[in-house]
């Protein structure tokens, strides 16, 4: 049996029209990692989650799940998996620890079993207090994290989970990031699909980038970023007549960027060292007597490895800046 | 009344793009035509029963029935349209308020025409009588017509009442128990009960009888078997349309 | 026992949220409640007409075509839910729990068991308040109750078929008139002799015709009102025949997927 949480070998799936969602992909999971998987809207991520989870057949393709083929051994998939799909599929007339209950007897707790289960679950996710109230009331955060709630019922071995903070406010966003770390401590494998950077850079082990149904690059967020250039320190001058001066005072550091006519007063040095490089910066500028506005640190981003593969910008980027930018 | 006129074509319009969207409405009132005709048709036969045809007796009943759900349907759809935020844009214009619900209940009269002319006409060549010529037809028509805006207006306060669409039912009930309360399967001498007295106070049995002055011998048409009815929708459309605008000047408070 | 708890908890589900959905209540309890207060005394004058069978209370003679409507309303208002699972995503919730599959249409099909005998109860015990007389007894009254469990469960499973099929809410909705047709032409609510010739001989065919009559017969304590045999062989027919097809309605939609 194999180690791997997840193994996808040249899987493909094709709607009518001859739409292919997805093209020949090939990933594997190892057991206890987060697998963060990233992708435009429309890339295939959903499809894929979909297959994994037995929802969906592929058209060729092998896929296995904890050792068990997807087409031929559902069940013994379902098992062992849990699901938070993308859109929160919970009953608003039922209550948070009923729904819980419920899909504990569908794995087959037993009915103490099942009410202690939900009991603890609700505390874990902190929703004691709403367990009892109808979901139709919960906030979107409150659905998410039942939501979650109800994929850890009977302790999966592997945990997908579709967009699980598409939506949510940056304080819910937080929260489940949190829990998500806690059952990567636990041990749980986490197929984590995406479309936001920071998401995927905080939480994810290793991140796969699907576009159009296949996987264009994969890998440790920081190699992935590595592969697309070195972090570069941006330095603004006090006076723009020393940046001559100031681009000579950094050359051993690293390399330094051509001039920019439109920002004379900036100078920019390209070094693997980062944001460690910000000390020897300053040092070797004030060496130079050269004086300093400020000093920033511009590292790649998932987006920039998305463009160099493609040559387009991941959607989640531009929501992501807002984000930042409104927070 | 240009915001009622683009409403009402909204409304309009959500049926005449939408493929199929009157066949529930006129599918519903045929079956209950030809099922209840077929179970109790033989009631003609008793003494007091003012048609030997049971067809005739029924497809006013019918056409008011459908005119009456395609009215409450109207309270349905606002009740959606409250709960999922749509109303609020309406409701944020400068138009007088009962204006955001004339054009719907218009657009309601305006669908309701479909269905009950599909009654009639499948009514009629299974072998209803139209007994009360052109003076009948219109009194149908009128019925019709005048109760789909009745319901429509009960469907509307009880939309501005509840705002959900659960109170959907509540809508439907009511133009069921109105309609059904009366003598809607046989003329109020051949009535028991406790059901005997209630259809004599329900203004419905006035409507029906307006109604049924086009196809039932016994009830000719004339000024006599008119007045109760129009008198009881020009009624019940004040007394609803009074709740409904309240209860649409109270929203937001 | 793992699958009958699997059923128990589904079935327990689609009960606990009919009665938190008024759009689901009304129709299942109220609907045909009203309808029989009509029709008992909108029609009762038809006990004076020639061929009409001597019954010592009209509204016993009625009731049974009520608790066969309530079966209708509770399989139509079960396959809504499961068209509103569907088209919601919470069926896909349900698929991927290591269940069998068929667990998912009896769980369904359980809980409109439950629902139609308590609303067959409800019927009953109104009718009883309101003057009806049952000479068949208390036996025969939870002989009725069971048959309408039975008949409910065949009803229910053409409706799951039909969502399974189809997946839409709205056409489940739109069912609602043609659930009637089945009543209409079965001698629901007056004796097959006095309907109209065209729904007399379409209700030789309607199954709901011997379970109303078997119904009637029992109520009654007459077996020249019909046969409840004859009724309950109708009505387990027709749940076995109608599961049958919703587990392959799942079937093959499992296998579009």
């Amino acid at each position: 049996m194999s180690h791997a949480a997840v193994e996808v070998e040249a899987l493909v799936r094709e709607f009518k029209g001859g739409i292919r969602a997805v093209d020949g992909l090939d990933l594997e999971v190892r057991a206890g990692e987060i697998y963060g998987f990233l992708g435009p809207n429309g890339a295939g991520k959903t499809t894929v989650v979909r297959i994994l989870t037995t929802l969906l057949r592929p058209t060729s393709g092998r896929a296995l799940v904890a050792g068990h083929d997807v087409v031929h051994d559902g069940d013994a998939v379902r098992r062992a998996i849990g699901v938070a799909l993308q859109e929160a599929a919970i009953d608003p007339l039922m209550t948070g620890r009923e729904l819980l209950r419920m899909q504990g007897a569908l794995h087959g707790l037993r009915g103490p079993e099942a009410k202690e289960r939900a009991a603890a679950l609700l505390e874990r996710v902190g929703l004691t207090e709403a367990g009892d109230r109808r979901v139709g009331g919960y906030s979107g955060g409150m659905r998410r994290r039942l939501d979650l709630a109800l994929a850890l019922v009977h302790r999966p071995h592997v945990l997908f989970l579709d967009e699980p903070t598409t939506g949510l406010d940056p304080t819910s966003r937080a929260a489940l990031w949190r829990e998500v770390r806690a059952l990567h401590e636990d041990g749980t494998t986490v197929f984590l699909t995406t479309q936001y950077l920071e998401e995927a850079e905080q939480l994810a082990d290793r991140v796969g980038i699907i576009n159009r149904g296949n996987l264009v690059a994969e890998g440790t967020p920081a190699s992935l970023k590595e592969r697309v250039g070195e972090p570069t320190v941006h330095v603004e001058l006090a006076d723009p007549g020393s940046a001559a001066a100031a681009r000579a005072a950094l050359a051993r550091l690293g390399t330094v960027e051509p001039a920019n006519e439109r920002t004379p007063s900036r100078v920019a040095l390209r070094t693997a060292a980062g944001r460690a490089a910000i000390g020897p910066v300053i040092r070797a500028l004030d060496d130079h007597s050269v004086q300093v506005e400020f000093v920033e640190v511009e590292t790649p981003t998932l987006d920039d490895v998305f463009m160099a593969v493609t040559g387009s910008h991941l959607e989640g980027a531009e929501r992501a800046e807002e984000e930042a930018e409104a927070a | 009344m240009s915001v009622a006129l683009a409403l009402w074509r909204r409304s309009l319009n959500e049926v005449l793009r939408v493929r199929g969207a009157l066949l529930p409405a006129t599918i519903a009132p045929l079956i209950f035509m030809f099922g209840i005709t077929g179970q109790f048709g033989r009631l003609t036969g008793l003494e007091g029963f003012p048609t030997d045809s049971y067809i005739s007796w029924i497809v006013p009943l019918s056409c008011l029935q459908g005119a009456g759900f395609a009215g409450a349907a109207v309270g349905a759809n606002l009740a959606r349209d409250i709960e999922l935020g749509w109303f609020d844009r309406l409701l944020v214009a400068p138009v007088p308020r009962p204006l955001l619900v004339v054009g719907p209940i218009l657009g309601a009269v305006s669908r309701s025409m479909v269905p009950a002319t599909v009654v009639l006409v499948a009514g009629l060549l299974i072998g209803a009588d139209l007994t009360g010529g052109i003076y009948g037809l219109l009194c149908l028509y009128f019925a019709a017509a005048a109760f789909c805006a009745t319901a429509a207006l009960w469907g509307v306060f009880m939309a501005v009442t509840f705002r959900t669409q659960q109170a959907g039912p509540l809508m439907q009930q009511g133009v069921f128990l109105a309609v059904f309360l009366s003598t809607a399967y046989t003329p109020q001498v051949l009535l028991r009960g406790w059901l005997s007295h209630v259809a004599h106070l329900n203004p419905m049995t006035h409507v029906l009888e307006l109604a049924r002055q086009a196809t039932v011998a016994g009830i000719e048409p004339s000024f006599a078997h008119t007045w109760p009815g129009v008198a009881a929708l020009a009624g019940m459309a004040t007394v609803l349309g009074a709740l409904a605008v309240n209860g649409l000047h109270r929203m937001g408070r | 026992m793992r699958e009958g708890r699997v059923v128990a908890a589904l079935g327990r589900r689609a009960l606990t949220v009919q009665f938190r959905r008024a759009q689901l209540l009304m129709p299942t309890f109220v609907l045909p409640l009203i309808l029989l207060a009509v029709i008992a005394s909108g029609t009762s004058a038809g006990q004076g007409l020639r061929g009409f069978p001597d019954v010592g209370s009209f509204l016993a003679f009625v009731v049974p075509g009520t608790v066969v409507q309530g079966t209708l309303l509770a399989g139509l208002t079960s396959g809504t839910a499961l068209a509103g699972d569907i088209e919601f995503g919470f069926f896909d919730r349900l698929l991927t729990a290591p269940v069998h599959r068929t667990s998912l249409v009896l769980g369904r099909l359980f809980g409109t068991f439950v629902l139609a005998l308590l609303q067959s109860t409800l019927f009953l015990l109104v009718a009883l308040i309101f003057g009806a007389h049952y000479p068949g007894g208390p036996l025969a009254v939870v002989a009725t109750i069971g048959l309408a469990g039975i008949n409910a469960v065949g009803m229910g499973g053409i409706t799951a078929a039909i969502a399974l099929r189809t997946g839409s809410l709205s056409l489940l909705q739109s069912l609602f008139p043609f659930m009637f047709v089945m009543l209409f032409t079965a001698p629901a609510f007056f004796p097959q002799d006095l309907l109209s010739p065209v729904l007399h001989d379409i209700s030789l065919y309607n199954p709901l015709t011997y379970v109303v009559e078997g119904v009637r017969a029992l109520l009654n304590d007459d077996g020249s009102l019909g046969n409840p045999w004859e009724g309950l062989a109708a009505a387990c027919g027709l749940a076995v025949a109608t599961t049958a097809i919703s587990t392959l309605a799942l079937k093959e939609r499992l296998r579009r997927l």
